[in-house]
């Protein structure tokens, strides 16, 4: 009984997917209504000329075409037919839709209503046969097209996890310089200031933390980003002494606002790296969040070397692999209006700013 | 240890923290070493050496201004004949492709942190080979010695060959000029930019060297100079003075091209 219940139940909640399905297939099924036509009139040389063989076709085209579509919509929903039932199921449609195209096609030429109209009536199995292989021809075009989206769709799933993949080994990759340098210096704190290396250690325990852990969750919030970016800023300044400063802001409403992980940190990491540590007078940091008509801009300033000018870092290139796992990641969590834009900064040195919607970063909405 | 020379040494290393801790390292080694100088970047460690030469000259390798490896070039370039070459030593925190091209060339090299075991060894190198420098008839072998060690660098530190420059796109008040590589004479390298010279004209790119030598053709550019790359199709001659510098005649420019020891193999068998 249960059972029951729930098929019929299930049958009227598909049947909202009738309409769309039949529009979908309208196209499709005129086409072949048109060859139907032409193969009648001129290959079996039947009929009373092409234009009334092609009412007569659309008619019954057309009738097929809502039959197995609402047929199959109401057996399987979107789901992939069995395809014995399926077949079963166009052995009847074929003769039903002829009838069926046949009554209505008198009724539009004004005639008496008849399943069959007289020059047919010795050719019917002919036409019969020619209706159920159309039938055939359409089926396997729409299981071929069913397939190419699945297709396509599974294309997408693996360019997403290629990405991601990226991003791992990215994020694996931490620079073994900075890492030994930070080990060197650590070294030599341990003896003459145990507390400041104490203080240092800790930092660096927390970069790795955050860096290396491959099982990052895919969401954390800007005040833990703030945090892991504090922590290498704050090594990275120990390094550098007086050639680093750096500031950070991000407004109170904005601390648990969720983002994905390593956006923010590769362009800090970039400003210290390209930026401000080959640059003899060092620099200024600053790390940046705002919201500006409803999107969430994330800048990161440097007074560093500034860009080269002869490479393009707003365009895709292979060169920039960072930059462009970012822009990677960026369209795929949150759609083509989320950007990083890398511009110079005046007087000097280097702006990298991502933008992205505030709405698309409510974790519900992302895809 | 007990016969251990007093030797005079320059550290040049952009971390003070890490700077401190080498210079303390090789005091408790070698204590009649006196450490004359902490150069913070490329550019100052150059400058402080030509201006008060030292004995040893400890060297990182990354370095903001002049990577380390650069500013012993210089050195090797700009050294005064009749001084003997101070000893170089590279410091590197982590450079893999680096040091298999160090071993190769049998360069001396610490690795950070230095642990004092493996700074006793590179301690012990640099006394017996001051003490070899030391010897009338020895003077000039140090830069030799390094000449070669950093000729032997050099292929193995190329970055990997581009695609080929064809044109080069010279901005020229508000308009680009297109110069053919086939037309450029020379490359002469400026603060910040790179003057292209041909026949008759030369604009300004802003580009390095570096950058620009693994765009070039190894056959038909040649390096002369920390700062010139010349087509060498378009030399005339070279010639050598008394000094034993060497410098290049061009065939359609008046000015002659300076040759820096580090590139004179180059010529000598011409």
């Amino acid at each position: 009984m249960t059972t029951n219940a729930t098929t019929t139940s299930n049958t009227i909640s598909r049947l909202h997917l009738i309409a769309p399905e039949l529009l979908r297939s309208l196209l499709p099924t005129m086409i072949i209504n048109l060859l139907c036509a032409l193969v009648v009139t001129y290959l079996m040389r039947i009929g009373a000329g092409f234009a009334e063989n092609l009412i007569f076709s659309i008619c019954i085209g057309t009738t097929a075409m809502v039959l197995i579509d609402c047929g199959r919509i109401l057996l399987w929903g979107k789901d992939e037919p069995n395809k014995p039932g399926f077949l079963l199921m166009l052995v009847i449609f074929a003769p039903l839709s002829f009838f069926i195209g046949n009554l209505i096609a008198n009724f539009a030429l004004g005639r008496p209503a008849s399943i069959f109209t007289p020059n047919q009536a010795h050719n019917a199995i002919g036409i019969i046969v020619l209706i159920l292989l159309a039938c055939v021809g359409a089926t396997l075009f729409y299981w071929n097209r069913e397939k190419m989206a699945a297709l396509q769709a599974r294309n997408v799933i693996i360019e997403k996890q290629a990405v991601q993949a990226q991003l791992q080994m990215l994020q694996a990759q931490i620079e073994p310089h900075m890492l030994f340098n930070t080990l060197a210096t650590l070294q030599t704190l341990i003896s003459s200031e145990p507390l400041r290396a104490q203080h240092m250690l800790d930092q660096l325990i927390h970069y790795l933390r955050a860096t290396l852990s491959t099982s990052r969750s895919a969401q954390t919030t800007l005040g833990q980003e703030f945090e892991l970016t504090k922590a290498y800023l704050g090594l990275m300044s120990l390094r550098m002494g007086l050639r680093l400063s750096y500031n950070l802001h991000l407004p109170e409403e904005l601390q648990c606002t969720p983002i994905a992980p390593m956006l923010l940190q590769p362009l800090v990491e970039n400003a210290i790296r390209h930026g401000l540590e080959p640059k003899v007078e060092g620099g200024d940091c600053t790390v940046r969040v705002s919201v500006h008509q409803d999107m969430l801009v994330l800048s990161v300033f440097d007074s560093g070397m500034g860009l080269n000018t002869s490479t393009s870092y707003n365009k895709p290139a292979s060169t920039h692999l960072g930059l462009e796992n970012i822009r990677a990641r960026l369209d795929a969590l949150y759609g083509p209006l989320a950007e990083l834009t890398l511009t110079h900064h005046i007087p000097e040195g280097t702006v990298a700013q991502i933008t992205i919607p505030m709405p698309a970063l409510d974790p519900q909405q992302t895809r | 240890m007990t016969s251990a020379p007093a030797a005079r040494a320059l550290i040049a290393e952009d971390e003070s923290l890490l700077a401190t801790a080498l210079a303390a390292s090789l005091q408790r080694l070698w204590p009649t070493l006196e450490i004359v100088g902490i150069a913070a970047n490329g550019i100052e460690a150059v400058e402080q050496a030509l201006a008060a030469p030292p004995d040893i000259v400890f060297l990182d390798i990354k370095m903001p201004g002049k990577s380390g490896l650069d500013a012993a070039r210089e050195l090797a370039e700009e050294w005064p004949e009749q001084r003997t070459f101070p000893l170089l030593v590279f410091v590197t925190a982590y450079d893999d492709y680096a040091l298999q091209a160090f071993d190769h060339a049998a360069i001396d090299y610490v690795l950070k942190p230095a642990n004092d075991e493996r700074l006793q060894k590179t301690v012990a190198r640099l006394q017996a080979r001051l003490a070899h420098n030391s010897h009338p008839g020895h003077a000039g072998d140090e830069l030799e010695r390094m000449l070669q060690q950093l000729r032997g660098l050099a292929p193995a530190l190329m970055p990997l060959q581009q695609e080929r420059l064809r044109m080069i796109r010279a901005a020229v008040g508000n308009q680009i000029k297109l110069i053919a590589i086939d037309d450029v004479i020379y490359f002469e390298a400026t603060d910040k930019y790179i003057n292209v010279v041909t026949a008759d004209s030369q604009s300004l790119i802003r580009t390095s060297l570096k950058d620009l030598l693994p765009q070039l053709d190894p056959e038909q550019f040649w390096q002369i100079h920390r700062g010139t790359i010349v087509q060498i199709s378009q030399v005339q001659s070279a010639q050598r003075d008394e000094a034993g510098k060497w410098s290049l005649r061009l065939r359609t420019r008046p000015e002659t091209l300076a040759v820096s020891r580090l590139f004179a193999h180059l010529f000598r068998q011409m």
